[in-house]
């Protein structure tokens, strides 16, 4: 009887181990680090000193709304997807080769996408020279230059790159329900509106929920390469992200402690948003049967 | 039976977890950490020969960063590497070229897992000093003997509590560099190129008058708006030792002779002197605007001239000082520093470290260097008739008459990223005025004051 109790903790040992060493050890010394700062060159506690100071720190602030106000593409990237989702699930002509080209910008890596756009929106930059071309010179704006529209240039990447995940889920999933009940919809007289509200998103609620829970995550923690290539935050810290502040004060100001403090919150309100994703999982068949 | 078996086999596995978490063997057997008086290392003594090799065999590992301004840097490294390993056949020196991103934040990843290189490249000042105050790095007075180290050029940047904490390798010096042909065409005498504030702000106006866009350079990433306070912010005043004063606190960067730098920017600004790209554009684009000949002039580095006489030849290029506004003894200054090296505090070879740093400095070496670059070494034993350059010439005398300190390298890093590099974006942005970023300053350096009492009390130490 002890036997069967102890073997299966057996099995488990080394995952655990392995999980301990590479995640619970790190983020264990994570957070004392956020608790100590140097003095003399040696570590001592300071209590919440540092999380005293990034909540003071204007810069800090400035990267949490900018994150904030990244959210705004969680919307936009889910009904963006949602409604090529269904166009190509509804087979246009050319469908195929839409499917592949939308999901096509997943696929690169970020570091290219960023240095390809950062060309395309400079001032002089082809989008620019393409808008004079055509006479629309007034159009022609500083996209990364100017402090206003940075941060929806960023957005407009972010969603360009993001957004194929989404239509490939939700196309995975469109083509796992079952035929019948769009058939049944149309007999009883549903145009396509009502067919797309009453059927198709109703289905692909998991799924939803489970691509913008994900986008949030994101938003909130992913999103780094984009704007360390792109913008490098600024122009003036107006395309700041706490991801970005992280690094700059750990790695360039030396302030490996406050650095320590703004990733343990960052951990903190991320980790709300991927428990979330995990009882979602737990909760979804839909979710196991499309993944 | 298979409850045991199974039993055994996780028992197994966990063991080879074990194993391959644990630490590597040493390759080689550890060294002694420096005495408080090692012996000197013999080729100090008589540098062209081989020094007498220690049994064992050794592996250098050497991070750099200076390819990406000085080109030719990296040919001069690998043939330096060759000759030393020949002198040495016991020394294994492996060489691992950084990007300019990396190189701080890899170094400071390696500083706090204690493992990395054994000899790191540092630019002046307190980026090298940082990592002395950390004890990343040791220093070298007790691994290179003084008459060896007089020889180097701008130790003070590596100065700190009466020890040398690096060794300078080449020097970097900020001209203005102007095209004279783009000159000509504007009107302009490139004999007699801008001198004063309003003669660069009459020069900006015939640029333009004649379709040529008179300064360029690039804000996206931020490291120019460094270089232009290093280059502009002086000259109100005398000493670097002002700055240091004001980021401890003794001076404010509101006051007057401080703030003045931001308004004199914005000068050139509303006289139309700039590329109007300049926040979308990187440092590099805005540099290669004036390779391109799409501008006049830029606040160029002396590291770069060789490079670019190889794109566009020394005749489409000339050399003046930055014009002034000011009459304090740094305005008339030319901006250098030296880039260097420092060696760590886990190396297990701090002795071979310096060896080899010191074959760096021999003649040979020093001016294979200046074949290989057009930079000059940091180093007074360079055979400088091989400078027949004219440019370079004129550049050699301002190194060795009127050179002044590069000022980025006496502030706190947090000030020149959140003050100099985003004040100058929101500068040109147009989002705030010269008043409001001496503010910002002000602001940034308060902040950094009450988040680092450590930084602050060496950097107290090292202003006294």
């Amino acid at each position: 009887m002890l036997r069967k109790k102890i073997e299966p903790y057996l099995f488990l040992a080394p995952a655990l181990a392995v999980l301990l060493i590479v995640f619970a050890y790190p983020v264990f010394r994570l957070l004392i680090l956020s608790f100590q700062r140097p003095t003399a060159g040696k570590l001592h506690f300071v209590g919440i000193t540092n999380y005293k100071a990034i909540l003071n720190d204007d810069v800090f602030l400035q990267a949490v709304r900018n994150n904030l106000a990244l959210l705004i593409c969680v919307p936009i990237m889910v009904v963006v997807a949602l409604l090529l989702a269904i166009f190509l699930f509804e087979r246009i002509r050319g469908w195929q080769f839409y499917r592949t080209t939308l999901f096509l910008p997943y696929l690169l890596p970020i570091a290219v996408v960023g240095l390809i756009f950062s060309y395309i929106f400079q001032l002089s930059g082809v989008l620019n020279d393409f808008l004079t071309a055509i006479g629309l010179s007034g159009l022609a704006l500083d996209w990364l230059g100017s402090t206003r529209l940075a941060l929806p240039t960023l957005m407009f990447v972010i969603i360009w790159k993001e957004v194929g995940f989404g239509i490939v889920l939700f196309l995975a999933r469109l083509m796992s329900v079952e035929e019948d009940l769009f058939d049944a919809a149309k007999i009883d007289g549903a145009n396509w509106w009502q067919l797309q509200w009453h059927v198709t998103v109703p289905q692909l609620a998991a799924v939803i929920e489970f691509f913008t829970i994900v986008s949030i995550i994101t938003m909130l923690s992913w999103v780094f390469s984009y704007v360390y290539v792109m913008t490098g935050g600024g122009p003036g810290n107006s395309t700041m992200v706490t991801e970005l502040f992280i690094y700059l004060t750990g790695f360039r100001y030396n302030q490996m402690n406050i650095a320590s403090a703004v990733a343990v919150l960052l951990l903190l309100v991320t980790g709300v948003f991927i428990f979330l994703e995990l009882r979602l999982r737990e909760n979804s068949a839909i979710v196991e049967a499309v993944e | 039976m298979r409850i045991v078996f199974r039993s055994l086999l996780a028992l197994a596995l966990i063991g080879i977890l074990s194993t391959a978490c644990a630490p590597a063997p040493a390759t080689q057997p550890p060294v002694a950490q420096p005495t408080s008086a090692p012996q000197q290392p013999q080729a100090t003594e008589a540098p062209a020969q081989p020094t007498a090799a220690p049994a064992e065999p050794v592996k250098l590992v050497v991070w750099w960063w200076g390819e990406q301004e000085a080109p030719g840097a990296q040919k001069w490294l690998d043939e330096t590497i060759a000759a030393y390993k020949t002198a040495h056949p016991n020394v294994e020196i492996e060489a691992v070229l950084q990007s300019t991103d990396a190189l701080i934040p890899s170094f400071q990843a390696a500083a706090a897992a204690k493992e990395g290189p054994d000899i790191q490249y540092f630019w002046g000042g307190v980026w090298t000093l940082e990592n002395a105050w950390s004890g990343a790095i040791v220093p070298v007075d007790d691994l290179i003997p003084a008459s060896e180290r007089d020889n180097y050029i701008n130790n003070f940047e590596r100065e700190y509590s009466g020890k040398l904490w690096g060794v300078p390798w080449y020097l970097s010096g900020n001209p203005m560099v102007f095209n004279p042909k783009l000159f000509t065409q504007a009107g302009l005498d490139p004999k007699n190129p801008p001198a004063t504030w309003e003669d660069l702000k009459a020069a900006c106006t015939k640029l333009t008058a004649a379709g040529i866009t008179p300064i360029s350079g690039g804000l996206k990433d931020g490291w120019f708006g460094g270089w232009l306070f290093s280059i502009l912010a002086r000259q109100t005043h005398d000493s670097e030792k002002e700055f240091m004063d004001a980021s401890v606190g003794n001076a404010k960067f509101t006051d007057p002779a401080f703030a003045e730098w931001w308004a004199r920017i914005k000068e050139l600004k509303d006289a139309g002197c700039w590329n109007k790209d300049i926040n979308s554009v990187d440092y590099q684009q805005g540099q290669d605007m004036f390779v391109q000949g799409k501008s006049a002039m830029i606040f160029g580095n002396d590291t770069f001239l060789k490079g670019w006489s190889d794109t566009i030849g020394w005749d489409n290029m000339d050399v003046m000082m930055v014009p002034t506004y000011a009459d304090k003894k740094l305005a008339q200054t030319y901006v250098v520093t030296a880039q260097g090296w420092g060696i760590t505090s886990w190396s297990k070879h701090p002795k071979e470290s310096a060896d080899f740093l010191m074959f760096m400095h021999t003649p040979d070496r020093l001016n294979a260097w200046f074949k290989y670059t057009g930079v000059l070494p940091a180093d007074k034993r360079m055979d400088t008739s091989l400078i027949d350059q004219p440019i370079l010439k004129k550049i050699y005398g301002w190194d060795t008459t009127v050179a002044g300190p590069n000022l980025e390298n006496f502030i706190p890093s947090m000030l020149d990223e959140q003050s100099n590099f985003a004040g100058t974006q929101l500068l040109f942005s147009g989002d705030k005025t010269p008043e409001e970023l001496a503010q910002m300053a002000e602001d940034v350096i308060t902040k950094w004051r009450e988040q680092n009492p450590d930084q602050l009390a060496n950097f107290q130490a090292w202003s006294q």
